[in-house]
């Protein structure tokens, strides 16, 4: 990387008041083609997430949130632009890199949970740890604690077709904690959830937050999230509509009310 | 810049690859049934082929000697009543090699010598391919290279000029066929045709000299009541005209004619009205509806057999030192020269090719793999492409593009083995069947075990390889994407 653009860095560095820059987007779009079809899903999207920073995405449905997701989580490739997670152009990374970013930095909840049909719920949760090298007797310790962790211990042995969405999505959050990954891509993990259980997810993730340091970055509709983020952003049309500071936020909400 | 250190991302044990494998294939049960099925079905025609082949080669193999003896008699009648053709000539001049009976005879009767007759033998191996050439391209393409002739008079034909002639123009117009040889070696041995066809003559007629001689002997005697004395008198007259005839040949002559009379001796009481009569009280039938077969399957049996005799003794027929149990072996044997003459039939083409199982079964067995090739690339395409979605999860949760393939992989394989075990057994089952009611008792006779077993491990890595092939495309393909772009194929 040149010169130029560590300085450009370290200048966004300064500017944002010394907080590092863990994951970056400089003019990233997403075009889907299908046939004729062209859908812009992403308009090109700057934007910077520091370490340890809580940010809530909003928008309406269909606005590109989960593209976002996949660009930003090394997941898919970008049409045109670039991310940077860690300073590392994702474009640069090897096969191999890409597979160890996935497995130990990054949990992703997906807004489809995403679980592989055929494991048990505890097998599905050990399944990253077993591509990260963790044997599979402190797997299965850790796994069990996971799944304690989001109340489903005593159904470790049930399949995904065997549990209703809820709990299927609290396995893919127990899932998405295996590797005790520094970044956490949320789509909608409250989505199918209850008041009550809705709110101990939340109470993990602003505790893995606040305690481990964390970086989240959730996708939402859910109001109660606003209350734990830093930061809010809103995707319309493939293009970010704002970005601002929890305590503005709550101070426009408070005049309106 | 920081650099990503992935050293500590380890690539997952083999036993943990087959398990996650194994729980795949299983959680999969009835998708893997099918695929599984579609390998059967295909290894099993691949097996069944083979083994067809491989059984009738063998039967072939081990039935050749017998067939020659069922012929001994034939084959004896036809050589003291005719000298051997040119053609003849040429194959066992090309085919023999001093020392050896035949070149012996052939000496004796002409008075050319062994070493002559050796002497023969390089133009003869010529001439033997120059024929094997005419007699296997069609009657068409012939006709139109060498006219109506045939054998040896191809050569007298194209030694004149102008057949030569049409010969080779019309040779050079025929683009797909190509003379195994080079034509000038071929217009050299036509050259010398005369003086090779002269010594054919000479040969031929001592063979003719020695004909007349026996003949003579005989008077007006059938030569097949001759051969019944082929261990005494007759025998020596056999030989005194230059014929080799060893003493167990004789033996076996005697034995053999002897047999063929008995046989034409309970043919013809078919037509005699008692037999008839009796046979149809016995059987419950009209006496218009005896054959021959319901005859022989009475003989079959010892007890019929006396009871037969006594029939044949009220009908007042010549029945000699016929016994019960002569019948009964009579009759067993000629059910037994049937098999063989099936035999005869069924292992026509059993030579050449793959595994020695002749070139039409080679190509049948070529174009059923094919056939098989494209079910299972089919059956496992599906299974993969059904599953690009958990490929893309798989990826999400950093598995390498390695452990990916070796998933499938290990699954492509596992359905190949069952399939191809399944496919193999099946098919050996069902062409033993098909061979057991074809050839009976002939087929334990001539089992061919090994082979069997080779083409049983042959069906089995086809299947395995076929199967790992066309999951290797599909999976790598899936692997390679960034995961969201795996989950969109669908
Ligand atoms: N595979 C695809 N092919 C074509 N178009 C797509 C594809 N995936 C998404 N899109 C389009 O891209 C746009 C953004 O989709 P995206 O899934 O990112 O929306 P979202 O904000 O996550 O919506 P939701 O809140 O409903 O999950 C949509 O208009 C969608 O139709
Ligand atoms: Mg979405």
């Amino acid at each position: 990387m040149s010169t130029a653009t560590e300085h450009k860095v370290e200048d966004i560095a300064s500017a944002t008041g010394g907080k590092r820059v863990i994951i970056r987007s400089l003019g990233m779009k997403k075009i889907y083609r299908r046939g004729e079809e062209i859908t812009h899903a992403l308009r090109g999207v700057d934007v910077e997430i520091y370490t340890g920073e809580f940010i809530v995405v909003m928008g309406p449905s269909g606005s590109g949130k989960s593209t976002f997701f996949n660009m930003i989580g090394a997941l898919d490739s970008p049409s045109e632009g670039r991310v940077f997670i860690d300073e590392v152009d994702v474009a640069q990374l090897t096969a191999e890199e890409l597979a160890f970013l996935r497995c130990r930095k990054i949990g992703y909840i997906f807004q489809s949970y995403n679980l592989i049909q055929y494991m048990t719920a505890l097998e599905n949760v050990t399944t990253p740890m077993a591509f990260g090298g963790v044997t599979p007797d402190e797997a299965r310790r850790r796994g069990m604690d996971l799944l304690e962790l989001v109340g489903l211990k005593d159904r470790w042995f049930h399949r995904p077709i065997e549990m209703s969405g809820g709990q299927q999505q609290r396995v893919a959050i127990a899932r998405a904690l295996a590797n005790e990954p520094s970044i956490l891509l949320c789509d909608e993990p409250t989505a199918n959830l209850d008041h009550r259980t809705g709110d101990e997810i939340l109470e993990i993730l602003q505790k893995l937050n606040k305690e481990r340091g964390v970086t989240i970055i959730c996708a939402t509709h859910d109001h109660r999230m606003m209350n734990i983020c830093d930061r809010l952003m809103w995707i319309r049309d493939g293009g970010i509509e704002r970005i601002a500071q929890r305590d503005e936020v709550e101070v426009e909400l408070g005049s309106i009310e | 810049m920081k650099k990503i250190d992935v050293q500590n991302q380890p690539v997952l044990s083999p036993g943990r690859i087959i398990q996650i494998a194994v729980t795949g294939v299983k959680y999969r049960l009835f998708r893997a049934v099918v695929t599984v099925a579609v390998i059967i079905v295909a290894m099993a025609f691949l097996m069944n082929i083979l083994t067809e082949s491989l059984i009738k080669r063998a039967i072939a193999d081990s039935v050749r000697e017998q067939i020659e003896d069922l012929h001994r008699v034939d084959r004896w009648i036809a050589r003291l009543t005719m000298p051997q053709s040119g053609e003849e000539l040429l194959f066992v001049l090309a085919e023999e090699e001093a020392p050896s009976p035949v070149l012996g005879e052939i000496s004796t009767m002409s008075g050319l010598s062994i070493d002559a007759l050796q002497a023969l033998r390089p133009k003869a191996q010529e001439a033997v391919r120059y024929l094997n050439f005419f007699n296997e391209i069609d009657f068409g393409r012939r006709r139109v290279l060498v006219g109506p002739v045939q054998g040896v008079a191809t050569f007298d034909r194209l030694s004149a000029d102008p057949a030569w002639h049409q010969f080779t123009s019309n040779l050079a117009d025929m683009r797909v066929l190509r003379f195994p040889e080079e034509l000038s070696d071929f217009q050299d041995f036509l050259a010398e045709w005369s003086e090779l066809q002269a010594k054919l003559e000479t040969i031929r007629e001592g063979q003719q000299r020695s004909i007349e001689q026996v003949r003579n002997a005989i008077g007006d005697r059938s030569l097949m009541s001759a051969l019944s004395d082929a261990d005494g008198d007759f025998g020596d007259i056999i030989r005194q005209a230059g014929f080799s005839l060893p003493d167990e040949t004789a033996a076996l002559l005697v034995r053999d004619v002897r047999r063929v009379k008995n046989t034409q001796l309970i043919e013809s009481t078919i037509n005699i009205a008692e037999v008839r009569q009796a046979v149809a009280a016995e059987r419950d039938v009209l006496p218009g509806d005896v054959t021959m077969r319901m005859i022989w399957r009475l003989l079959r049996n010892q007890d019929r057999a006396e009871w037969f005799l006594g029939v044949m003794r009220d009908a007042e027929l010549e029945t000699g030192d016929l016994t019960a149990e002569r019948l009964e072996a009579i009759a067993n044997q000629r059910a037994y020269a049937r098999l063989l003459t099936i035999a005869e039939q069924q292992t026509m083409e059993a030579q050449g090719g793959l595994m020695g199982i002749g070139m039409r079964m080679t190509w049948l067995a070529f174009v059923s793999m094919l056939v098989c090739a494209v079910g299972i690339a089919n059956a496992m395409l599906m299974s993969v492409t059904e599953r690009f979605r958990e490929i893309a999860t798989l990826k999400c949760l950093g598995a390498l593009d390695a452990f990916i393939m070796s998933i499938f992989l290990i699954e492509a394989g596992l359905l190949g083995f069952v399939g191809g075990l399944g496919g193999a057994i099946a098919g050996l089952l069902l062409a033993g069947l098909r061979m057991a009611v074809i050839f009976q008792s002939l087929l334990w006779t001539a089992f061919p075990w090994q082979d069997i077993l080779v083409a049983g491990l042959i069906s089995i890595g086809i299947g395995v390889l076929l199967a790992a092939i066309s999951a290797v495309y599909p999976s790598f393909r899936a692997a390679r994407l960034a995961p969201m772009e795996a989950m969109r194929i669908e």
